[in-house]
């Protein structure tokens, strides 16, 4: 047994691990090379592993495998695990045009009122820093990121919407995130961007990966025009 | 040319199958069959692979006609299943004469039947599955006049005695609650403790499903739990099943097509068997949750695969004693 995780039963066909006792970016690395090491010994069942910022979710089939043998394996894979050990893949860097505010941000307003700051400073907060990417998530792959620099985080919408554009940046909490593609949901937004998050036609569908960072760089709603049909790709150099 | 399948009234159809497996990491939900116990059965009963393409049905009436010779079995909500007019059985292979119409009427009780062929038929797929993404914007609803390319035929099995059914294989069929009341077993969720007492009002009253519930999840109206704890949840990734209280007066059960992470905590999860179920509840109706130990769930659960694996077998069996083509693997 060691210490650097916790592993709880989440229903009759996963398990949540979750990383303690550390600060945020090595927890992240953890359940990374965690879901990395199951990713590598192809558990019998194993179907699903969402590794997040501090946990990790494994999903089985509990007719094909059962939570004794998935909870072995992974308290025998973080055993071997240890700091500055892990995986570090290359880290590519994203620039991603958003127009900020009105029908592309609506919450704007909101969100600079809540945090006590103008417009345009939450926009330099936002725009200001390279974001890293800690996993995708909901919905259809999402870029989660660590939140900007806000001087406290900031909280969900009351009443989520039915819909959300594609290519809305929005924030909540710690987090930010870009929504590739019309969902709901129940973050603020802050801006739109006109460039394409994702493409069903490659796999994966989506270029970025954990690790990677974004920058959001501020347009006019007037450049939006300049971006047809325009895959979000990784800058070189 | 392949013989095809036309659809003639599509109602609420798709092609669908058990779900995209293992994408989950790229933040892809599962989706697939509402119900997964309906569909691998009416697939084994055809003696398919049971993660082959099918027909998900969904509350409307339904009608196809195959331009060759085929073997059916639906499965599902009960329903009236005809061909050529004449009432024929679910949960049993029907053999179906090439032109003749198959028609699927009074979906009643539940809420989806699945339609599969001997052989199955073509279909795109993304990442590994033909199971539609409603947020991808993956998968068309069929209509009427679309065509499914059929991989095979089945030549016509005939009986001396219509009427008498040809099969009788034993299929594993649920049983379908008469009134609108249904029993779903869930298991303690990692953030019980967030709750406090409020827990237990999960297993008190009945809970009502609200018209805004859909394969990504089901929305429940009732004297709901409320958390206790404050502060931020990270997001992070949740499984098929997870009872959240996101705010209000609604419990929310995420289904197959939930995104993969969210940041509420999750009070219960509903079980592996009880998903299956939980995909045949119709808005109105009302469920009543109970408790399950998680070796009472993985038992029930592998309870229910084995009898499909014993279904298998004597599928095989049944086949060959009739000299049915059995269709390649995968």
């Amino acid at each position: 047994m060691t210490g650097n995780v916790t592993i709880t039963d989440c229903g009759d066909s996963a398990l949540i691990a979750k990383a303690v006792g550390m600060e945020a970016e090595e927890a992240w690395r953890l359940v990374h090379a965690l879901a990395d090491a199951l990713d590598a010994v192809q558990l019998t069942g194993v179907h699903g592993v969402v590794a997040t910022y501090d946990a990790l979710l494994v999903e089985f089939d509990c007719a094909g495998t059962d939570h004794d043998t998935v909870r072995r394996v992974l308290w025998h894979e973080a055993a071997r695990i240890r700091p500055g050990s892990t995986r570090q893949a290359p880290s590519r860097r994203f620039v991603v045009p958003v127009v900020y505010g009105g029908e592309y941000g609506p919450d704007l307003p909101e969100v600079a009122a809540q945090l006590g700051l103008d417009e345009s400073e939450v926009i330099a907060l936002h725009s200001g820093a390279d974001l890293t990417v800690r996993c995708l998530g909901a919905p259809a792959g999402a870029p989660m990121m660590d939140g900007p620099a806000f001087p406290r985080p900031v909280p969900r919408l009351a009443s989520p919407r039915t819909r959300v554009d594609p290519g809305s940046v929005a924030v909540a909490g710690r987090q930010a995130v870009i929504c590739p593609m019309p969902s709901p949901g129940g973050w603020p937004l802050l801006g739109r961007t006109p460039v394409r998050v994702l493409d069903l036609h490659s796999d994966p569908l989506t270029a970025y990966q954990p690790g990677d960072t974004f920058r959001f760089v501020p347009i006019t709603p007037e450049q939006w025009d300049d971006y047809p049909d325009t895959p979000l790709a990784a800058c070189h150099g | 040319m392949a013989d095809t399948l036309t659809i003639r009234t599509a109602g609420i159809t798709t092609v669908q199958d058990l779900g995209r497996v293992g994408r989950a990491r790229y933040g892809l939900p599962a989706n697939g069959a509402a119900d997964q116990h309906s569909p691998r059965v009416a697939n084994v009963l055809c003696g398919n692979d049971e993660r082959a393409p099918l027909l998900e049905i969904t509350a409307l009436d339904f009608a196809c006609i195959p331009s060759g010779d085929i073997l059916v079995a639906v499965t599902g909500a009960p329903a009236d299943v005809t061909v050529e007019g004449v009432i024929r059985p679910q949960w049993e292979p029907v053999s179906v004469r090439a032109g003749e119409t198959i028609r699927v009427t009074g979906i009643r009780q539940g809420l989806r039947v699945y339609l599969a062929v001997l052989g199955s038929f073509e279909a795109e797929y993304l990442q590994g599955s033909c199971a539609p993404d409603t947020i991808l914007g993956f998968g068309p609803t069929l209509r009427d006049g679309d065509q499914l390319a059929l991989r095979t035929g089945c030549p016509p099995i005939d009986h001396p005695y219509s009427r008498i059914p040809l099969f009788r294989l034993h299929a594993p069929a649920p049983r379908f609650p008469t009134a609108t009341a249904w029993t779903i077993d869930v298991t303690d969720g990692p953030d019980r403790a967030e709750f406090g007492d409020t827990a237990a009002r999960l297993f008190g009253g009945p809970f009502t499903v609200s018209p805004q519930s859909n394969h990504i999840g089901l929305r429940l109206r009732g004297d709901v739990p409320r958390r206790v704890s404050q502060g931020e949840v990270l997001s992070r990734g949740v499984p098929i099943g997870a009872v959240e209280i996101p705010a209000g007066d609604e419990l929310l059960v995420l289904h197959r097509g939930r995104g993969v992470t969210a940041g509420y905590p999750v009070l219960a999860v509903v079980t592996a068997t009880a998903l299956s179920t939980l995909g045949q509840v119709r808005p109105g109706h009302t469920i009543r949750f109970r408790h399950r130990t998680v070796d009472q769930a993985v038992n029930a659960y592998r309870a229910e695969r084995n009898a499909i694996d014993l279904l298998r077998t004597r599928v095989r069996t049944t086949f060959e004693a009739l000299d049915i083509p059995v269709p390649d693997a995968g």
